[in-house]
Formats: C-alpha cells, sequence, structure tokens
C-alpha cells in the first residue's frame, strides 16, 4: 500500500509540474517594431463581433503579431475583472474593451491609460463619442466601436387592437415630440386597452436623463446631483407616467424575460443591441417593429470603447492594433456579424449600413432608423467618475417605487438623497 | 457467542431465550418502508434541479419562460449539446482537462496534508496545540471576496498568474479539510489502537501510516470527494486568474452566457455536460465510502 | 557492579540513542505534520488578511492605490452605516432561516441512512446531488421559481387561492427564498458529514441500550448526538462560518447582484463588494471585511459554547460518561477476559 500511495504521489506531482511547464507561458516583452515577434491580448464581452476570420486579417498583414482574444461573458464580469487587475497593478490585456459607464469612472485614474491620439483616427467618429473619452488633459484615451441610438420598437397589432395607428411612419409622426406626448399617447392605448404601454421605469428614465447635458455632475467634477431640479423633474414624471403607464417589470429581471415572451408590452426604446434580445426572448411573437422616432429627439443607450492599458508591455503595437480594430471597413464587418451599431462617420454612407433590415421586426430599415437616430442626437451628457454610482443608485429607487412598490416617490427620492451623501 | 458473557448481564434471562435475542441484535436490523419513502422523497426532491436543467436544456430558447411548464423533455438535448461543444469561445475539452487536473491535485494535497495535520491536532500532544487549532479555525472567518486583490499581486510577483499553477496553489490547504479531519479522527481513532502500536516499537511515522490512515479512510474519501466537487465548480477565484485560453469549466461555460441576450437552453446543456464527470466521479468515491465505512476498521 | 563488556556498552549506548530518536520523534513530529498546513497558509492566507488589515487604516481607491492613513475613519464611517446594519440584520435573518433546517434535517436524513439499507450508495450519494450542480443553474431554477410575477410558486399559490407573495420586493420572503436555495444546496451535505460521524460510533452501544430496551428515539438522544459531539460541533462552526459569508446565493438572486432595491436581501459580504468593486472604495471594504471576520469569531464562539452544552458528555477518559458507554466497556473486558 506505501509503495503505491508513493507512486501515485509522484505520478501526480509529475503531471502537476508539467501542467505548469506547459501552461506556463505567456510573456509577451518587447518593442513595437514590425520584427520581434510579438503577442497581443484582447479583452472583450457580450459579443463585439471579432471573429476569427476578422482577426487573421490582421495578422496577414501583420505576420509578427499573434492575436488571443480572451472573452468575458457579460459586462459585469469584465468590470470586475479589470478593476481587480488595474488594482493589482498587472494582469490586464494589452487592448481592453470597456463600456461608457466604466470608463466615466476611469476617468479620474486616465493616467493608467494609454494616450491614444493621433491624426489617423482624428474626426474618425461621432463628436459626442470622443468627447467622452477624452480627459481633463485632452487625452484621448478609448477608441470608439459601438454606439446605441435609440428608436422606439413597438407592437403593431397591439396598436392597431387599440385604434392607433400601427405602420411606421405613422407611428412615427404619432410619437414625434417629447416626452409629455409619448406619456400621453400611452395613457390613450392604456384607457383603450388595459394593458401596459411600456416595460419600466427604469428603462424610460435612461432615455430621459441621457438627454440631459449635466445631470449629474458639472464639467468640472462637482456633484450636482441632488440640487439639480431637472434630475427631479425626470424622475418624478417618470414615475408618475409609470403607474399606470409601466408594466413593472424590472429590466433584465427574469419577469421582465417572461414579459417579453409573453407579450405584455407594447413599447419600448430600442437601442441597437436591444433588437437582439427582442427577438431571442419573443421568437414566437411576430408582430415587433421599429419606428423611426425618438421622443426628445435622439438619445445613446450604451456603447463601447477599446483602450490600451498602460500596463501593458506593448502599448505601441497594441495602439496600432486598436486603430485598425475601430476603423469604418472592420466596425462594419463587426455590424454584420453581431449587430453592433457602429460609432464611425463614415459608415453612415455605406451600403452594408444603409441597406440593413431586420427580418423580425417586419423586414424594418434598421441600418436607416438608427443612422437617422445617431443623427439626432443633441446631446452628449457629461459622464464622470462619480456618475455610475449614482445613477446606479437612482435606478435602485426607480425600482422601489414601479417595481417593489414598497415606497412613495417621495420617499424613495429622499432615501435616494441620502444614498448619494454616503457615497462619500 | 458463549452463554457465560451472557449471565453477567443485569437481569439475565436463562440462556436460550436470550440467545435468540443476541442473534438479531447482531444481525441488524432492516429498517422498515417508511425509511425509504422517507429517502424516496429527500432524492426526489435532490434531482429536481439537475432534471430541471436537462428539461430546459433540451427544449428551445423560449422553454425557459414558458408558464405552463412541461415536465416531459424536448427533443433538443443533442442539438444543443453539440453547440455547446462546438462554440468557438468555450473550448470545452480543454477546459474539462484543466478542471479536472486542478480538482485532482488539489483533492489529493487537501486530503493528504489535512489527515496529517489532523492527526497530530486529535491525537498527539504538543505544546500550543489548542491556540494553533483555534488559529486554524478562525481563518476560515476571513471573507475571501478581498483576498482577491492581494492574492492577485502574490501570484503575478511569483510569476504564475494565468497558469493552473495560480488556482491550485491557494487550494492545496484547507483550514476547513484540517478541521474536519481533526474532528472526524478525535472519535474515530481510540487511543488504544495508537498505544497498542507504539508498544509495539513503532515510529510516529509507521504508527500515523498503519493506524491512523486507514482509520481516516471514510472522512478522507468524503473529504476529498467535497473538494473535489467545491473546486470543479470554483468559478471566481478561476476567472479572475486564469487567461481565458486556459480556462476551468465553470469559466469556460459562462461564456455561454455572453451576450446581451442568453439562450438558456445552451447554457443549461452545458451544465448538464459539466456535470457528467463529476457523477462519474460520485459512483467511484461511493463505493469507496461504503466500503471503507464496512470494514469498521476501529469498531471494538 | 561489574563492569560492562564493550559489547554491552555499545549495546546500551545503541539502545539509548534509539531512546533518544524515539523522544525526539515524539516531540517534534507533530509539527512536522501540521507544517504543511501553516507554510502554505502563510503564503496564500497570512497575506492577504495582512494586506486587509493594512488597506482597511487607509483610504485607499481601487484604481488608484494607496491613499493617506486614516486610522479607523473607515472602520467608523461604515459602522454609522445604515446599510451596514441592515445588511447585518439580513445576514442573520438568512442565517438562521438555512442554518437550523440544514442541521436538523440533516440530521434526520443522517439517522435514516445510518440504517442497514439496501442500495446504501445509492441512496448515501443521492442526497449529495444537489452539491453538485453548479450554482449559476441551482440559483437560476431558484429564482425563476420565486419570480414576483410569472415564477412558478406564485403561479401554484394563484391556483390554490393564496395571494402571491413578494418573493423579491419585500425583505421576510426573500430572505426565506435565498434560504431555500442555501439549504437546498448544502443540506446533504451536512447529512453525510454527520453520517460519517455516526458511522464512527461503536455498535456496542447501541447493542447495550436496546438490550435495556431504550427505544430508537431514546438511543438517538442519548448514544448518537452525545457521541457526535465533535461531528455537532464541526458542523455548526462550519455552518455558520460559511452562513455569515454567504455571498453567491444573494448575488444571483436577481439581474443587479446588489441584493435587492431597497438592501432587501443584501448581506454583509455583498455590502462589501459594493464598497470594493462598485463604488471602488478598497478602504472601506477592507473595514467591512475586518469587523465581520470579528463578528464572525463571536459567533462561531458562542456557538461553540452552545453546542458543547446540548451534547454533553466526552470521550476523554476519566469525566463522566453516558451509562451505556460504562455497559459496553464492562462488556468489552468481559469479552477480552474469556479470549
Amino acid at each position: 500500500m506505501s509503495t503505491s500511495r508513493r507512486t501515485i504521489a509522484a505520478t501526480i506531482a509529475g503531471a502537476a509540474a508539467l501542467a505548469l511547464v506547459v501552461t506556463g507561458c505567456s510573456n509577451g516583452g518587447g518593442a513595437a517594431t514590425g520584427d520581434e515577434k510579438i503577442t497581443l491580448t484582447l479583452a472583450t464581452f457580450n459579443d463585439f463581433g471579432y471573429t476569427d476570420e476578422l482577426l487573421a486579417q490582421y495578422t496577414e498583414e501583420h505576420p509578427n503579431v499573434t492575436i488571443v482574444q480572451n472573452k468575458a461573458a457579460t459586462s459585469n464580469d469584465a468590470r470586475d475583472n479589470f478593476f481587480t487587475k488595474l488594482g493589482a497593478g498587472s494582469g490586464l490585456a494589452d487592448v481592453e474593451a470597456i463600456e461608457v459607464d466604466w470608463l466615466a469612472e476611469m476617468m479620474q485614474y486616465s493616467d493608467k491609460l494609454t494616450d491614444l491620439s493621433g491624426s489617423d483616427v482624428d474626426g474618425r467618429w461621432v463628436d459626442w463619442k470622443t468627447a467622452a473619452a477624452t480627459d481633463a488633459d485632452g487625452r484621448l484615451v478609448g477608441y470608439g466601436t459601438d454606439i446605441g441610438p435609440e428608436a422606439v420598437c413597438y407592437r403593431q397589432d397591439l396598436f392597431a387592437e387599440a385604434g392607433l395607428p400601427s405602420d411606421p411612419e405613422a407611428v412615427a409622426e404619432l410619437l414625434d415630440g417629447d416626452w409629455d406626448n409619448y406619456y400621453e399617447v400611452g395613457q390613450q392605448y392604456v384607457d383603450a386597452t388595459g394593458k401596459p404601454w411600456f416595460d419600466s421605469a427604469g428603462a424610460t428614465y435612461q432615455g430621459v436623463v441621457n438627454q440631459i447635458q449635466n445631470a449629474y455632475e458639472e464639467n468640472d467634477g462637482t456633484v450636482i446631483a441632488t440640487e439639480n431640479p431637472d434630475v427631479k423633474e425626470a424622475f418624478t414624471s417618470v414615475l408618475e407616467a409609470s403607474a399606470t403607464l409601466s408594466a413593472h417589470l424590472g429590466q433584465w429581471s427574469d419577469d421582465w424575460n417572461a414579459g417579453l415572451a409573453n407579450g405584455s408590452f407594447a413599447t419600448m426604446l430600442c437601442p441597437g443591441w436591444m433588437l437582439g434580445v427582442i427577438s431571442g426572448n419573443a421568437p414566437d411573437i411576430s408582430d415587433w417593429n421599429v419606428a423611426n422616432v425618438f421622443p426628445g429627439g435622439g438619445g445613446n443607450w450604451g456603447g463601447s470603447y477599446l483602450t490600451v492599458p498602460a500596463q501593458g508591455k506593448n502599448t505601441e503595437a497594441a495602439r496600432e492594433f486598436a486603430a485598425w480594430l475601430t476603423a469604418p471597413e472592420q466596425q462594419l464587418q463587426a455590424f454584420t456579424n453581431a449587430g453592433t451599431f457602429p460609432s464611425q462617420v463614415e459608415t453612415y454612407t455605406d451600403d452594408t449600413l444603409t441597406s440593413a433590415t431586420n427580418e423580425y421586426f417586419n423586414n424594418a430599415p434598421v441600418g436607416q432608423i438608427l443612422i437617422d437616430r445617431s443623427n439626432a442626437i443633441e446631446v452628449a451628457p457629461f459622464k464622470s467618475v462619480k456618475y455610475f454610482p449614482i445613477n446606479d443608485a437612482l435606478q435602485k429607487a426607480l425600482t422601489r417605487v414601479d417595481v417593489d412598490k414598497s415606497q412613495s416617490i417621495e420617499e424613495s427620492w429622499n432615501q435616494w438623497i441620502s444614498d448619494v451623501k454616503a457615497l462619500g | 457467542m458463549s452463554a457465560q458473557a451472557v449471565d453477567t448481564h443485569v437481569g439475565s434471562a436463562p440462556a436460550e431465550r436470550v440467545a435468540p435475542r443476541r442473534r438479531r441484535l447482531i444481525n441488524r436490523q432492516r429498517p422498515g418502508w417508511m425509511a425509504y419513502g422517507f429517502l424516496l422523497a429527500v432524492i426526489l426532491g435532490s434531482v429536481f434541479p439537475l432534471y430541471w436543467s436537462f428539461l430546459i436544456g433540451s427544449g428551445d430558447p423560449t422553454t425557459i419562460t414558458k408558464q405552463d411548464i412541461v415536465w416531459w423533455p424536448g427533443g433538443n438535448f443533442l442539438t444543443n449539446a453539440a453547440a455547446v461543444l462546438s462554440n468557438e469561445s468555450v473550448n470545452f475539452w480543454r477546459a474539462i482537462g484543466n478542471s479536472i487536473i486542478v480538482s485532482t491535485v488539489v483533492a489529493f494535497t487537501v486530503v493528504l496534508f489535512s489527515t496529517l495535520s489532523g492527526y497530530a491536532f486529535a491525537k498527539l500532544r504538543f505544546r500550543g496545540k489548542t491556540g494553533l487549532l483555534i488559529f486554524v479555525i478562525a481563518t476560515m472567518a476571513v471573507p475571501t471576496q478581498l483576498g482577491v486583490v492581494p492574492l492577485f499581486i502574490a501570484m503575478s510577483k511569483l510569476q504564475i498568474a494565468g497558469t493552473l499553477a495560480a488556482v491550485i496553489l491557494p487550494a492545496i490547504v484547507s483550514a476547513f479539510g484540517v478541521f474536519w479531519m481533526t474532528q472526524y479522527l478525535s472519535s474515530a481513532l481510540p487511543y488504544e489502537l495508537i498505544e497498542a502500536a507504539r508498544v509495539d516499537g513503532a515510529s510516529m511515522i509507521r504508527t500515523f501510516w498503519h493506524v491512523a490512515l486507514p482509520a481516516a479512510r471514510p472522512a478522507a474519501a468524503m473529504l476529498g470527494l467535497f473538494v473535489f466537487i467545491s473546486t470543479w465548480t470554483n468559478f471566481f477565484w478561476p476567472f479572475i486568474v486564469l487567461d481565458r485560453q486556459n480556462p476551468t469549466l465553470p469559466v469556460a461555460l459562462s461564456l455561454l452566457q455572453s451576450n446581451y441576450f442568453v439562450d438558456y437552453s445552451v447554457v443549461l446543456a452545458g451544465v448538464i455536460l459539466s456535470t457528467i464527470p463529476l457523477l462519474i466521479l460520485f459512483i467511484v468515491a461511493g463505493r469507496q465510502l461504503v466500503s471503507g465505512i464496512m470494514q469498521g476498521a476501529v469498531k471494538g | 557492579m561489574t563492569s560492562t563488556t564493550l559489547d554491552d556498552e555499545r549495546r546500551i549506548r545503541r539502545i539509548a540513542f534509539s531512546q533518544k530518536l524515539s523522544h525526539w520523534d515524539v516531540r517534534i513530529s507533530p509539527y512536522l505534520y501540521i507544517s504543511p498546513f501553516f507554510i502554505l497558509f502563510g503564503i496564500v492566507g497570512l497575506f492577504p488578511l495582512l494586506y486587509t488589515a493594512y488597506v482597511s487604516v487607509h483610504q485607499w481607491h481601487l484604481i488608484g492605490g494607496e491613499g493617506d492613513f486614516v486610522g479607523l475613519d473607515n472602520f467608523a464611517f461604515v459602522l454609522q452605516q445604515p446599510q451596514f446594519w441592515i445588511a447585518l440584520r439580513n445576514t442573520f435573518s438568512i442565517f438562521l432561516f438555512s442554518a437550523v433546517p440544514q442541521v436538523g434535517f440533516g440530521l434526520i436524513i443522517a439517522a435514516v441512512l445510518n440504517e442497514n439499507l439496501r442500495a446504501k450508495t445509492f441512496w448515501r450519494m443521492g442526497v449529495l446531488l444537489p452539491y453538485i450542480v453548479a450554482p449559476v443553474a441551482v440559483t437560476l431554477i431558484f429564482s425563476n421559481m420565486f419570480g414576483d410575477q410569472y415564477g412558478l410558486v406564485n403561479n401554484v399559490l394563484r391556483g390554490i387561492g393564496i395571494d402571491p407573495i413578494q418573493w423579491h420586493s419585500q425583505e421576510i420572503p426573500s430572505h426565506i427564498a435565498i434560504a431555500t436555495m442555501v439549504n437546498f444546496r448544502w443540506t446533504g451535505y451536512t447529512a453525510l458529514i454527520l453520517l460519517a460521524g455516526m458511522q464512527a460510533i461503536s455498535r456496542d452501544l447501541y447493542e447495550a441500550a436496546a438490550i435495556d430496551g431504550a427505544s430508537k428515539v431514546r438511543q438517538f438522544f442519548s448514544i448518537t448526538i452525545p457521541q457526535l459531539r465533535p461531528t455537532l460541533i464541526f458542523v455548526i462552526v462550519t455552518s455558520t462560518i460559511g452562513g455569515l459569508q454567504i455571498f453567491d446565493e444573494p448575488r444571483l438572486y436577481d439581474q443587479f447582484g446588489q441584493g435587492g432595491a431597497n438592501s432587501q436581501w443584501m448581506t454583509i459580504t455583498i455590502y462589501l463588494y459594493n464598497l470594493g468593486w462598485g463604488q471602488l472604495n478598497f478602504g472601506r471594504a477592507a473595514a467591512v471585511a475586518w469587523l465581520l471576520f470579528l463578528i464572525i469569531v463571536l459567533i462561531g464562539l458562542l456557538n461553540l459554547a452552545i453546542t458543547r452544552r446540548i451534547a454533553a458528555s466526552s470521550d476523554v477518559p476519566g469525566e463522566r460518561r453516558s451509562r451505556w458507554t460504562w455497559r459496553s466497556v464492562r462488556h468489552h473486558e468481559q469479552k477480552k477476559v474469556e479470549a
């Protein structure tokens, strides 16, 4: 017994050692010029549309470079990973994808990201996209990948039932206007059918707040969230409307998914990436359509950037790679692969985009619709360090009233004020 | 046995009447149907999540949101399973290999070091024993979340971040394991056996090898099983520290959830697939546990 | 005494030397046996511990790194936050809802498994099945089942005519739902640990008791429970520690992972995580970690004292033994005499 145990122990120790050796090689040292072999790691999440074929195009032009893509499942996983390794000072990929919300949090420490400005990328993106990624010193720290211009998705059958016009042009006219108009039409719908108009207060609120230039912070970083009358107005009006118009579903919850599948509400604010969510959750429903309209004109929800962490070993090569990835040609490919709407202005005149339609949405010309909506965006909300936690707390406040129904509007607002103070 | 032993009991009855009672006591009674019924109910409850996962995994993306539950599986399991295995981001076979390596090594080392330490704490005398034991238990009270950042720093300094070693090393010893073996050995290993071995002239290590280890076998098998399973299902630390090209199974499977819309039929098919190696281990380890207990090396 | 020969002297020296070796063997071996644990723990356990303590007395931003030394300010701040106390309340509530059923039910299951069943392997491994299912699947199932509007449980309740319960919106229902998830996962596990302890109890004790006419229930309370004391201590201490640190289940209970819009089910570890990774305030998160550590040690000691009281008996020679332990010892001695 003793001998066999010793043999087993030795074998396992040997296997472990072998595993260490085999898996232990992960260096990427060296300068960026074209001759030395380097490995660039690219970290993304969700689905950026960077398939192996697309990445292979780069390695063909740069044979000394090997690309390794690391994917995280969700934006939250990626954020946890990103901040942990920033804190640890090592371990980040050469090119890290970041969502705009956490980019805002990074701004205070933007020196941990490499300056990516250069004449080769000037004018590539819409203004407000680059503004969000430029720090106080004028350094551009992120290259835009996709954006989320919003339109309104609606159920044409439910509209018809309620006696409202149901073809896309007519709906666009109907909903064209401000948020009060959106709520009024909604009230008509609810009066006629007794069913909810939109999915949640949370989603509607983010449409409203993204049209406010300085919602929570002044341009110099002072927090004005709790005193800003625009914020209070947005909060109160959305919740008052939600009392009758909302389906009271927490966005992204199981109930919300089931609500989509069971077709319980008639409209939804729809950025480009939401189309896939709807078609995935409700494959049996055939009456979703997209109207080329948005209350208040236009708005953006989400969107990502590629950054190059300063702790990397090949920042020059990484910058080159990131610039290539976010060039109009490559972004169009990504759009075809994953439906992520490009942020590069050149693409807006490209056929691939202007002629894109979506079969699930009754062949709506989604490409053109989103281009129009993107052009209609007037306000680039200023988001800095405290934006994310403050907005988070406000979303919770909305949930307390709309979904949980555990507090009144005033109570929830007051609790939010003390939560913001506690953020210190 | 001899009737003499029986006579010494208080209130002893004549030999013939007592003997049959003794025999019945020696052959343990089989329990009645109530015990089996109860266990069946427990097992049905235990199997439920696995079955539910299989139900969803054999359906389509909408199965999980359906209001009326269909208790019979759909026909899509193999399609979904194929989708999991062929998914290019998931790298399933590599992940299984990694998980097997990591879980086996960790289970083995934890059992070994825990049995050693448990034996020492339970049966040997040495200075500072109580204090050290309390310290061991107290270390379990430290929340693991915060340890992630310093641990990652430590792994980077040791140059093993990104490799399987970074997942194995922090898990090699377990306070839980030490505590468990201590408690088990303190009741399952009588001093008489140890003394008998020492009287026969065995050194400490021989005593450990020939007396303590066999006594510890059932608990060691159980500990090994538990550690294997918990290492297998561990997500957060491997997610942080491993390169994506070199994942363990839960990390790889989480990629099935990537994208704004999550197709749970594929995700749960993946869950079922990842449970199969554990089920195999179950059957193997199960026999070990039962046979080890039956051997009863230390029964009076 | 007459002088010994050279051989004799050598023999004596050899014996003396081997005695000395044996003496050292006994003194040093224990430390050698426990050293692997402590050495490795020093690297992977102690370092994070000390690092966290260091961080907790500084202003520390997760990205920005070390700031000024602020002494106990982080602790003072956290202790004044209503969120901290709410999280503490939630943690205890969920803990009680989960620990008590787990141990109680686990004991019952273990007692039944301890019987002389047919197909032992099947039954014993069967109760462990919930443990092998990935937590993501378990929480998916349960949070789906406990959905406020479309969940299975509320559908069933509506069917019987009871009002649906707000499993996510309200505090106590959310605690019950999460405790159910935890119990589901861990009860079989607890049962097996208790079973292993039960299997180590000598059969003779039960035989002696049965001869005296004790019922199964009496045997259970007077033999099994006292003899299980080390195992019970283990189970209660580890479930205390684990229960107060609970993280995965509450985190996955809804899509945000923050413990509810009104902190309905926010546990201390989630609060810690929100501070550290949500607000990026590492210093305060470290303070919470140390506070939690102290709380766990306190409660752990409390539970230890309670368990000792309940399972009062001992396996140390010379102390009070239960009636049937003495009987079995006498029985043993009788057998030895005959042999």
